[in-house]
């Protein structure tokens, strides 16, 4: 007899004699899967566009145990909405750092396009399997970006019964996120002042923790179907606002931006106040969510179903259908996508604040606690159509593009002709290729 | 069945009985007396049930039809195929070193530790009956040709051992080792990061020379304890190579191998023994933990 390796021969031999499930090479061999990526996201109209590269590695480390590793890349560009709404006059606005300003034509909508950021988020999970039907995966994530640093951690216990038919897994997730505004904190509800102005402006920087709580059950229906459930509660705790976001006043004698005509607090050349107040959120938000997920496997084809339930105490309440179908081709797979959004606005989201009425013309004083017309908190529906196309190219690799088409419509409500926040359409562009080394 | 012994050690319970011919030890990391009895039952009715299905030493099982079929074709159960499955593919693996049809050269070979060497020319006219690539397997349908005979014994016991670590899963969560006279598995970790301490016996010593600590896993040993022939001289392994009839020249004394199982384990370990000179360096070329002596 040469001498010969025949280890992978004598464990199939012996798994097939045994009629247990053969380890797979790449468990045994301890090798890296790796995931590649990068994102294009352009929202057009010279709003956002996004370029993100990012890259995931796991590996088995032995003894029931398995490490995640993630690095994600987000590059922006581009203007963002500033919370102003679209006005027949040209509307005039002071940059975060109180040191610029820019003018929006009459009947545009305000976007700030100093806009531009990099953020870094590096994430790791560590899985530690206790016995033989439970396991531990400790969690940490680390993002940074210009203006904001966030630190979470998580802990997830599985535990599976029932000829490991039933899965049942509890959770808790701790984060902590600073802010750190251009130029300062700006002082919630206050105006926007012109540039080279007294700014009203406190502190450097606000932060706020998000808790969340999860139980779960994971089910093996058939052969065929898998379904999931995931009850999830939360709260966040601490400052909540876009800094930057903020408020139109309106008079409402000639329903355009307060002008020292109506409000000698909004008489710009004396006080330096422009008609916009920064916005302001409750410091607290308390969540539930329900998540429900199915996966169906036919002959060849996969369908992927989901569904989220949303609701806060912000009396936002939001529901999330998503549907993949994987068809598979001779040598590679289709796989459409369609995904449809939608949720109820916040209480306190508002067009924009009246003179008199919600503001105090002398003092300049909101009546309201909280305002806020961040088109994110507004009643809206978000439609998402993409198409996926995977080859598989041997030795457990896989080349895949994807393309996304979304389109987002927001109802303000009743508001005079031409304020409308305007729709939003945005496409992705992904190409990912995943590999084991 | 032997009478099944049950006591409490220091941090498990202990079970002993006796099946094919060795020592069994069951060591369970339990709590109650009562699941511990129940696991040590079904330890040893498994044991039990392999050995009174495939022992070439009885007249009522499928070992004794195969074998005294006499030309004919013998259907056998799924069980008895998935073995004869695993025997033709070490067969295959091992380029014939591995033959579950040369157990009729132990008519001509008694390793008693005497000096009787055969003859030949007996050994040669033996050879007739030896041969798996002279069987006809098909299908669950299995034809020796009259004289020939097959014996399963040197997969049984491990075999025996995982099928028992699989009945044990069934039963617990908790660690159990089962030990057939060397041949060991354990069914999980232990808690506190603990491991199992197993004597690990080489030929010619009556103690343990040392100690495995097993986390998980399983560990199989090969080895010619007392059944050996000496004749001027030279010692004559109890392993035979089926293609010449005579025992492997520099077999070593004792090979302990590591796996996830310890039918695979037992595997390597025997298949070490069948290179000689070469188990060390059959080994290494596995990748699989080992000990040679």
């Amino acid at each position: 007899m040469q001498l010969k390796n025949i280890k992978a021969q004598m464990t199939l031999a012996t798994c097939t004699l045994l009629q247990i499930a053969a380890p797979s090479a790449q468990a045994e061999e301890n090798e890296w899967d790796i995931d590649t990526a990068i994102l294009f996201y352009n929202e057009g109209d010279s709003r956002v566009s996004a370029i993100e590269p990012a890259i995931y590695a796991g590996r088995e480390l032995g003894d029931d145990q398995r490490i995640d590793l993630r690095l994600v890349v987000d590059v922006l560009t581009g203007a963002t909405p500033n919370g102003a709404h679209p006005a027949p006059v040209a509307q005039t606005f002071t940059t975060p750092s109180g040191k610029d300003s820019y003018t929006v034509d009459p009947g545009d909508n305000p976007i700030d396009d100093t806009f531009r950021d990099t953020r870094v988020a590096f994430g790791a999970d560590w899985e530690i399997g206790l016995d033989r039907l439970s396991r531990l995966t400790l969690g940490g994530n680390l993002s940074n970006e210009y203006d904001y640093q966030s630190l979470g951690l998580s802990a997830t216990y599985a535990r599976d019964f029932n000829d490991r038919n039933t899965t049942l897994s509890a959770a808790v997730g701790l984060s902590s996120d600073t802010i750190e505004a251009e130029g300062g904190i700006p002082s919630e509800l206050l105006p926007m002042v012109v540039e080279g102005g007294s700014m009203n402006r406190e502190g450097a920087d606000e932060d706020k923790t998000i808790t969340d709580f999860m139980i779960g059950i994971t089910q093996v229906i058939s052969r065929n179907t898998i379904m999931q459930l995931n009850l999830s509660l939360g709260t966040t705790d601490g400052y909540q606002n876009d800094p930057f976001k903020i408020v139109t006043v309106v008079d409402p004698a000639t329903g355009l931006p307060a002008t020292g005509a109506a409000s000698a607090f909004f008489d710009t050349s004396t006080t330096g106040n422009l008609p916009y107040v920064y916005e302001r959120r409750p410091d607290t938000r308390d969540r539930t969510v329900l998540y429900f997920k199915t996966v169906h496997h036919l002959d060849e084809d996969v369908i992927n179903f989901s569904y989220r339930f949303y609701d806060d105490d912000w009396e936002i309440t939001s529901h999330t259908f998503d549907l993949r179908y994987r068809y598979e081709l001779k040598d590679s797979y289709l796989q459409p996508h369609i995904r449809f959004y939608a949720q109820d606005a916040a209480e306190f989201y508002t067009h924009n604040l009246q003179l008199g009425t919600d503001v105090d013309p002398t003092s300049g004083a909101v009546s309201a606690n909280y305002a806020s017309n961040d088109y994110r908190l507004a009643e809206s529906e978000t439609l998402t159509l993409g198409l996926k196309y995977g080859i598989p190219l041997g030795n457990d690799s896989e080349l895949s593009f994807r393309g996304e088409f979304i389109s987002q419509t927001v109802d303000d409500g009743s508001v005079p002709a031409g304020e409308e926040t305007p729709d939003l359409d945005a496409i992705i562009l992904q190409v990912n290729y995943s590999l084991v080394w | 069945m032997s009478d099944k012994i049950l006591t409490r050690d220091q941090d498990c319970w202990r079970g002993c009985f006796s099946a094919m011919a060795s020592p069994c030890e069951v060591l369970m990391e339990v709590d109650s007396e009562k699941l511990a009895a129940q696991v040590l039952d079904a330890v040893a009715s498994e044991a039990a049930r392999i050995e009174a299905k495939f022992s070439r030493y009885r007249d009522d099982n499928i070992i004794h039809t195969i074998n005294t079929a006499a030309g004919k074709t013998v259907e056998v159960d799924d069980e008895t195929a998935r073995l004869i499955d695993f025997a033709d593919q070490l067969f295959q693996m091992s380029d014939g070193l591995f033959d579950i049809t040369s157990g009729v050269l132990r008519q001509l070979w008694r390793f008693d530790g005497s000096d009787r060497i055969p003859d030949k020319s007996a050994v040669n006219t033996m050879l007739d009956q030896v041969g798996w690539q002279k069987v006809e397997w098909k299908d669950n349908q299995i034809r020796l040709d009259r004289g020939m005979e097959i014996d399963l014994g040197g997969i049984g016991k491990e075999y025996a051992v995982d099928r028992c670590i699989q009945q044990v899963s069934e039963l617990t969560d908790q660690s159990v080792l089962v030990n057939f006279g060397g041949d060991l598995a354990s069914s999980c970790q232990r808690r506190d990061g603990k491991f199992w301490s197993v004597g690990r016996l080489i030929t010619g010593k009556d103690q343990a020379v040392a100690m495995f600590q097993l986390v998980k896993g399983a560990i199989a040993t090969s080895g010619d304890a007392n059944r050996y022939l000496l004749k001027n001289s030279i010692r004559y392994s109890h392993v035979l190579n089926p293609k010449t009839g005579w025992p492997i020249a520099d077999a070593p004394h004792t090979v302990s191998v590591a796996a996830k199982t310890c039918t695979e384990a037992g595997m390597f370990s025997t298949l070490a023994m069948l290179q000689g000179s070469q188990a060390n360096e059959f080994l290494r070329l596995q990748g699989v933990e080992h000990w040679v002596d």
